[in-house]
């Protein structure tokens, strides 16, 4: 062959070649666009049982929406599916700040939803912050996630309740219900105050609800003192020295502010090595089912402070359809039969209205996803909020409904169940004192 | 908070302190033996202790077997484990450069919490003991207690009497203190130190298995990376009673414990695990050798 035809023939082949590649390009139809939700939840770590809960209820909103059609952008002129991202934030602040810049950086998510821990949250929203991604937080109970002043939290908003509402319906609950309780049935000399312990996780979160519940007797007047106060650190499974100080204070009742196993754990240990017989009231943060199967016949008579009842007798149709939706979801999934939990309740909430303020923007441009969230009114969804709407005040809080809820064993099925026990708006039946109970007087 | 402690309140304290001291005198015997022997620190001591529990745990599920039975099953696996570690990996290193065993038992701590997250996830676990509703009631100081503590120290005393027994009255123990104290002499006298090394690092690991055991009867202690703060006072503790020293490292761990649960009790509960550091920097300053520890010729 001569060297003028190998030239042509080279030069006929890179064409070819040029031309296929440019042909690739110009008819691939590009990846189809869609709605990329990253979920920031605790896998991992002491905080594994409500992150997993978080994980379940976030496929299953975006499973329902997909199913349903998707979310209609008016900037694609179409539906968009959505997509879940999730991110690990192992329960622990380093690690929070990798999973968000991940899910912000690599997976390129338009909003994010979750996180649990309030210590985890303060350190993962800044990526989240610096990039102006809109973060929905489920979890952290910390009014600082939106409140913090060294940084710019607009685009950050909160769909749970933080620590000034757990501490506000407990005293009100303790001076309400268990003080006259206490006086009724001759276990508390009417002239003095109610004698509370609080046994915490040394934390934002756990320290917040001291802090809070102080402010809230003094604020409001309550005939009740705090009369020991002890922290634990997170993660932290031996709680019996510290609960061995606080019955030689003789309490009427223990609040403690911990994780689903630390609160969980430490009522048993109170109950079961101490021998502290009194009324321990956990914070809503443990409604999950890892709480209720830690406790066992331990949790009976025992008090949570909540805003979502799963295990409650029937409250909200909204409540009772998811429930079982999710339940038959990860039956199906898993085999067994999953208890959801408060967290993912207010994840699966948070989901939807995120979907709804897309819808209202017409665009995954993130400033205009962070006005419509910011906008939002829609009607209530699990969680129950003071004037029946979700909608975000100044300071991007929501407004919801918390109540009190008493554990009862049930010896037949082996299972825990609840009945709401204040306010009086929606009690399904009266507090009680456990048959054991001892204090001061016994 | 004033601290006014009654009597009965301060006895409780004690217990606690003397509880958690009998598992660090398990943790910290077995790591002390290790040491003692081979001249290795192995830092994933902490895993085995973790390792043993998992293994109670699954027999006492799966088989029904009392959990305080399934000790001896802990001690037999984990002990395996133990020999086959130093046989496959410890033996290879030993006597090369101390890097080369640090970052072996180091690579050991992630290679075992990597393996426990895939069998038994990162969910926290407990042990469920068929005492653990039983509780038993001390008129004189009027304290309840539950079994399961008076059996925790009961079966703490027995493994390390036994142990005590071996180390001190027989023809392995005396082999073992003999490699312990001068290797090269013990060689010439026809020990096979290698053996020695084996049976030690076995013996080391079964009795973090029975720590590990016994935590996970009493607290829900039972989780992939639990098992390296219990580790870190371990370390304290064979520093605090002598490196070495069978008798430093009870009473090391025992004082450990009591220390703890009083710093708990004065200082507050988040000083419960700094004062491992804070002993452990106490002890380095005033008496490097520790209690028990013998000055080096």
């Amino acid at each position: 062959m001569k060297k003028r035809t190998q030239l042509i023939l080279a030069v006929a082949i890179i064409a070819i070649i040029a031309v296929s590649i440019a042909a690739y390009y110009y008819l691939t139809v590009p990846p189809e666009r869609t709605i990329k939700i990253g979920l920031v939840a605790s896998l991992t770590g002491p905080g594994s049982a409500e992150g997993a809960d978080m994980q379940r209820a976030a496929i299953l909103a975006v499973e329902e929406i997909n199913a349903a059609g998707g979310v209609y952008v008016s900037e694609y002129g179409r539906n968009l599916t959505v997509t879940l991202e999730i991110g690990d934030d192992k329960t622990k602040p380093a690690d929070g700040v990798i999973a968000v810049e991940e899910l912000i950086k690599s997976k390129n998510v338009d909003v994010l939803v979750g996180g649990l821990s309030s210590s985890v949250t303060l350190a993962s929203q800044v990526p989240a912050i610096d990039n102006n991604v809109p973060f929905v937080i489920t979890g952290a109970s910390t009014p600082q996630v939106t409140r913090r002043t060294d940084k710019n939290t607009s685009y950050m908003f909160h769909y749970c309740t933080i620590i000034d509402d757990y501490s506000e319906t407990i005293v009100k609950f303790l001076n309400h219900t268990v003080r006259p309780t206490l006086i009724d049935e001759g276990r508390m000399d009417p002239e003095r105050n109610l004698r509370l312990a609080m046994l915490v996780r040394n934390d934002a979160y756990g320290i917040g609800c001291y802090d809070t519940t102080v402010r809230f007797i003094n604020d409001l007047g309550l005939p009740i003192e705090i009369v020991e106060y002890q922290k634990f650190e997170p993660g932290a499974t031996d709680f019996t020295t510290q609960l061995t100080l606080i019955q030689a204070a003789k309490p009427d009742a223990v609040y403690h502010a911990g994780l689903t196993a630390e609160s969980s754990n430490l009522v048993k240990q109170g109950l079961q090595n101490v021998g502290l017989k009194t009324i321990y009231i956990a914070v809503e943060v443990c409604q999950t089912p890892q709480f209720y199967e830690i406790l066992g016949s331990w949790g009976d008579y025992q008090i949570l402070e909540s805003k979502f009842g799963s295990k409650a007798a029937s409250y909200s149709d909204a409540v009772d359809t998811y429930i079982a939706n999710y339940m038959q979801r990860w039956k199906d999934a898993q085999g067994n039969p999953i208890i959801p939990g408060m967290m993912g309740a207010d994840t699966y909430d948070a989901i939807y209205l995120i979907c709804k303020a897309i819808e209202n923007a017409g665009t995954l441009d993130k400033a205009k996803i962070r006005d419509e969230i910011e906008n939002i009114e829609m009607d209530q969804m699990l969680i129950m909020m003071k004037n029946g709407m979700i909608w975000f005040d100044q300071n991007h809080e929501i407004d919801p409904i918390s109540f009190i809820e008493q554990m009862t064993w049930n010896s037949t099925t082996s299972q825990l169940t609840t009945y709401i026990v204040y306010p009086d708006s929606l009690k399904q039946r009266d507090f009680e004192l456990p048959p054991d109970y001892e204090n001061e007087y016994s | 908070m004033p601290l006014e402690i009654s009597l009965s309140t301060l006895v409780q304290i004690v217990i606690w302190g003397l509880i958690n001291g009998c598992i660090y005198v398990l943790l910290a015997s077995g790591l002390n033996l290790i040491f003692g022997v081979m001249k290795v620190v192995n830092f994933a001591h902490g895993e085995f202790m973790i390792l043993g529990g998992y293994v109670s745990y699954w027999v006492s599920i799966y088989a029904g077997l009392n959990p305080y039975f399934s000790i001896f099953v802990s001690i037999g696996v984990i002990g395996i484990v133990g020999v086959l570690t130093e046989r496959v990996c410890f033996r290879r290193v030993l006597g090369t450069s101390k890097l080369n065993e640090i970052v072996l038992s180091l690579g050991l701590i992630y290679v075992l919490q990597n393996a426990m997250s895939v069998l038994w996830t990162d969910k926290e676990r407990q042990i469920s003991s068929p005492f653990e509703f039983i509780t038993v009631h001390f008129e004189i100081i009027n304290i309840n207690m539950r079994l399961d503590l008076l059996i925790v120290i009961g079966v703490t005393v027995l493994i390390m009497a036994g142990f005590y027994i071996l180390i001190k009255r027989t023809k392995i123990g005396r082999a073992i203190r003999a490699t312990s104290q001068n290797r090269s002499a013990a060689m010439l006298m026809g020990i096979n130190v290698e053996y020695m090394d084996m049976f030690s690092f076995g013996l080391g690991t079964a009795l973090a298995a029975t720590a590990g055991t016994l935590l996970a009867i009493l607290f829900p202690a039972l989780y992939p990376q639990a098992g390296a703060m219990p580790a870190l006072k371990a370390f304290t503790i064979i520093v605090l009673g002598g490196l070495g020293s069978t008798i430093g490292a009870i009473v090391g761990g025992l004082a450990y414990g009591l220390a703890e649960s009083s710093a708990i009790a004065i200082l507050g509960g988040t000083w419960r695990d700094a004062i491992a550091f804070a002993i452990l920097i106490l002890v380095l300053v005033i008496r490097p050798t520790g209690l028990f520890g013998e000055k080096e010729a």
